[in-house]
């Protein structure tokens, strides 16, 4: 008997049907008076499933929307908040995140919670705290994404090797069932890689990616940066496109406008820098969060407004201080030519412990502009060292 | 949007944790009828029958580890202390990881469902055989010894009242919709116990409502703490206790898929004639992801995981592939003794839990052991005459070691003579003899049944509970024994509601009496 039959199918299509059958089957119950939690917990988890998996800023809104009619009929259960607090941080709001742990009966100390927590405090720049979670949990159960977690923060934290070590460990506790994840994984580790420069190793891992799960398009969005870094315009041009008609996020519209003013074509980027600043703005009127980040971006480097850039970098470091709104902030202040308040704030997020080439160019950038005795010239061999290639093209994440 | 780090963004989470091909069910194993050409042992292995019965996961690698050695006298007895105990620990943890390495048999299946058969390091040779699945083969060993063996769907072997067992424990998930963040809830905090508690109406039978807690029928998880604050046993208004146990099988009309094997003892050992006690043990492995991208190198996962430290030096390039999931040797030794977490699936490498195990029994003594006594019978566990179950764990294993002490060493007594099938000075066996190192020990010179192996027919479950049982009373002038609590008459007699034993007395489909012994598929 033949079990596994030849499939045209991608393994995300496949995935994506098979999560949307899932759905469809379980609908009446979990939509069923009175609730049955069950049900109705595992209806959401699915909706979020597919609204991740397919990268759907609507689903994502729908569901939000569902999680809300669960909780008002099941009550605060842990698995709906812990959902909930999901969904809140991938949007950025962080206050709502502490709340949501809270308030999720038995979340706050359950291991999700505490990755949670964990997570929290690498937002809110509390580097220290946030590795001990991560490590208190990785000591109780060593599962791949709390390693992965903890890769993450020693990447940022310049412990390119120890962090190597952490992905390469949740490797190993990835199973065959987990291609996906696995998939996940090895773009993490291709990031680490053209981040420094090591283009080749970036591939290779974007590469694997594909191998182990095919079609999805989270693996063409890095895999076009990279062809982007690596010159491969041509190339980076058509998987972005790919993405985009697959997933019309305005964080892509914006590489690929990005992507093509470094090939000197402004007239192509145009309509997508266009496209893109819309999406941003109409989220930001909406009264979201998620974009103040990419604005800030957006203003910065795309058409160069400091007085715009600054306005959406202090609403965003309001929301989580970090060395990364640090750097964006003091970036905005260096494009509006406040250099003084650029230098300061620029002080505080090299002072965090990061360790990152972007960083460290945009700190010497704005220290020699400052007039900084030497130090600007510090910074930008120091950014070299880490990546000898940081001028090149990358997409803003 | 999400510009950080973000490893659950599509994760699975919670909504699809299915069943596993990985999640083994039982071993069985006992000395064929069949002497025919030698002695043979029959070794079954039973996982969930996923993808569905009679196919199996090409991902997974099931291993049967099997060691032939002489029988020798259990060196435990009921008056040894706890530094005598740890000793035997350490004597096991030389036997299992020295030199004396295991045989054993490792089962894969390609994606046209033929099964792949690698016998490895036996006295009897090492070979391979590629198997059609769902038939009874017969397979010629280099030495020209007749192995028999079967892979593909059977019938469930296994036939309990699992709801009772789960409600004995108060295992919310079973009746309740538990939310997967709310693990310390699964266990709830209330005694353990064998017979209803007064008021514990979180846990207790709801007339309302019959089939609570069987066949997937649960209730949305009360808001208000699952504690009770007791101090009696339920009891109607004849004065009967309400058994937690209800004898239905909850596994009737299920299948799972099986590794059967009857193997000549010569094939095992070169000295079949000495060495009568055949240890096997199951283990199922899921290959590893970037072993299904066949190009990544492995790196074992070394911080503090001592089992994963021990692989790295025992595992062979092919093991090294997978990661090891589930272990099964002996019945509940993990379900009820280690709680079934995921890092304790150290299978016959027990010993490291020795300590957990020693505090578990005395947590499950606390609950059973008063049930006992409020029934009129005799038990092992030292509870201090409570006269209800009491919810009580263990920091320390010094402390809980003399409540088990007389539960761990004490002889489990056999119902009659006809285990011993030859008559031969066989000493009986304790739970410590039983669960640690956790390997089904088949004696030859017996029937196998339980503990001396473990045949389909055995109840099992209720064999279990026997072990809470003081082996040196009396019931209507017999000794207590393993198969008293199957003993219909004792519950006619008993103050309890309903008058059954506590589990099925058979399988819902008779078992052959023939190769593969496992009934055909429902």
């Amino acid at each position: 008997m033949v079990v596994d039959m030849p499939n045209q199918t991608s393994d995300y299509d496949n995935e994506l049907e098979r999560i949307t059958r899932l759905m469809a089957a379980c609908e009446r119950d979990a939509l069923a008076k009175p609730a049955d939690s069950e049900s109705a917990t595992k209806f959401v988890y699915l909706m979020y499933q597919r609204a991740s998996l397919a990268g759907s800023l609507t689903e994502l809104a729908a569901l939000e929307t569902a999680i809300t009619a669960a909780i008002e009929a099941i009550g605060p259960a842990g698995d709906l908040y812990f959902l909930k607090a999901n969904l809140d941080f991938k949007l950025h709001r962080l206050g709502a995140v502490k709340q949501d742990l809270e308030t999720g009966r038995g979340l706050k100390d359950s291991p999700q919670g505490k990755a949670l927590q964990a997570d929290l405090d690498f937002q809110e720049g509390r580097y220290g705290e946030s590795r001990r979670g991560y490590e208190a949990l990785i000591q109780d159960e060593p599962t791949w994404d709390n390693l992965a977690r903890l890769a993450h923060l020693k990447f940022k934290l310049g412990d390119f090797a120890g962090a190597e070590q952490c992905y390469i460990d949740a490797e190993n506790e990835l199973t065959a069932k987990e291609m996906r994840s696995f998939a996940w994984v090895q773009l993490q580790r291709g990031l680490v890689g053209l981040r420094r420069g090591l283009y080749k190793e970036a591939e290779n891992h974007y590469r694997m990616a594909a191998l182990a799960y095919s079609g999805y398009w989270l693996v063409d969005e890095h895999m076009a940066e990279l062809c982007g870094a690596l010159g491969r315009f041509d190339e980076a041009v058509d998987l972005y496109r790919k993405v985009i008609s697959a997933v019309p996020r305005p964080e892509f519209q914006q590489a690929l406008g990005e992507l093509y003013q470094s090939m000197g074509q402004p007239e192509q980027a145009k309509p997508w820098h266009d496209q893109a600043l819309s999406t941003y703005l109409d989220s930001a009127q909406k009264g979201e969060v998620c974009y103040y980040h990419h604005l800030t971006d957006f203003y910065c480097d795309v058409v160069h407004d400091g007085e715009e850039a600054v306005k959406w970098a202090r609403k965003d470091i309001a929301l989580r201080r970090n060395f990364s709104t640090l750097a964006a902030l003091a970036w905005a202040l260096y494009r509006a030519d406040e250099l003084e308040e650029a230098v300061e704030t620029m002080d505080e997020a090299t002072s965090s412990g990061a360790v990152d080439a972007h960083l460290f160019f945009q700190a010497g950038t704005i220290y020699q502009a400052a007039n900084g005795n030497g130090k600007g010239n510090k910074y930008l061999r120091m950014a070299a060292e880490i990546n000898p290639h940081y001028h090149d093209f990358h997409a803003h994440r | 949007m999400a510009d950080h780090n973000d490893p659950n963004a599509v994760n699975s989470i919670f909504s699809d944790i299915d069943v596993s091909a990985a999640d083994l069910y039982d071993l069985f194993g006992f000395p064929s009828a069949d002497t025919t050409d030698g002695e043979k042992v029959v070794i079954a292995l039973t996982f969930a029958s996923v993808p569905e019965p009679g196919i199996l996961d090409t991902d997974m690698l099931y291993r049967i580890q099997v060691l032939a050695e002489p029988r020798v006298p259990s060196s435990l007895r009921e008056d040894h202390n706890l530094d005598d105990l740890l000793r035997y620990f350490n004597a096991l943890r030389e036997k299992y990881l020295g030199p004396l390495g295991a045989a054993e048999i490792r089962v894969t299946v390609d994606s046209s469902n033929r099964a792949t058969m690698r016998f490895i390091d036996f006295p009897g040779g090492s070979f391979v055989k590629v198997v059609d699945t769902n038939k009874a083969v017969t397979i010629d060993t280099p030495e020209g010894l007749a192995i028999k063996a079967y892979v593909g769907g059977r019938d469930d072997a296994f036939f309990n009242d699992l709801t009772g067992f789960f409600r004995s424990i108060n295992y919310a998930p079973q009746f309740y919709h538990v939310p997967h963040t709310m693990t310390e809830v699964r266990e709830a905090k209330i005694p353990k116990t064998l017979l209803e508690l007064d008021g514990n109406h979180f846990f207790n039978y709801d007339p309302n409502f019959p089939e609570w807690g069987y066949h997937g029928n649960k209730k949305n998880l009360p808001a208000e703490p699952l504690v009770w604050n007791g101090d009696r046993f339920y009891r109607d208004k004849n004065g009967n206790y309400r058994f937690v146990y209800s004898g239905i099988d909850c596994q009737a009309g299920k299948n799972i898929n099986a590794i059967i094997l009857e193997i000549p003892l010569a094939f095992v050992t070169k000295s079949p004639n000495q060495h009568r006690v055949v240890s096997t043990w199951g283990e199922s492995w899921v290959l590893k992801a970037a072993n299904k991208v066949e190009t990544i190198p492995d790196h074992p996962f070394w911080l503090e995981h001592p089992h994963v430290l021990l692989d790295a030096f025992r595992l062979d390039e092919e093991l090294k592939k997978y990661k090891l999931v589930d272990t099964d040797g002996q019945p509940f030794a993990d379900a009820a003794l280690s709680e079934r977490e995921d890092n304790r699936q150290l299978g016959a490498n027990n010993f490291w839990l020795a300590p957990h195990f020693i505090k578990r029994l005395a947590h499950l003594g606390w609950g059973f052991g008063p049930s006992i006594t409020a029934l009129g019978l005799q038990t092992s566990f030292d509870h201090d005459n409570s006269p209800v179950s009491v919810h009580k764990t263990y920091g320390s294993v010094l402390q809980a070691f003399p409540r088990v002490k007389k539960t761990l060493f004490q002889n489990l007594n056999m119902p009659d003579d006809s285990w011993n099938k030859k008559g031969l000075d066989i000493s009986l066996r304790s739970p410590l003899d039983i669960f640690v190192p956790n390997v089904c020990a088949i004696d030859m010179d017996t029937t196998g049944t339980w503990p001396f192996g473990r045949r389909p027919e055995d109840q099992v479950a209720t064999r279990f509970l026997a072990m809470f049982l003081d082996m040196q009373a009396e019931f209507q002038g017999k000794k207590y024994h393993l198969d008293l609590l199957n003993d219909q008459s004792l519950w006619e007699h008993a103050p309890i509601e309903p008058k059954t034993p506590p589990n099925p007395l058979k399988n819902d489909k008779d078992f052959l009496q023939d190769f593969p012994y496992l009934a055909e598929p429902w």
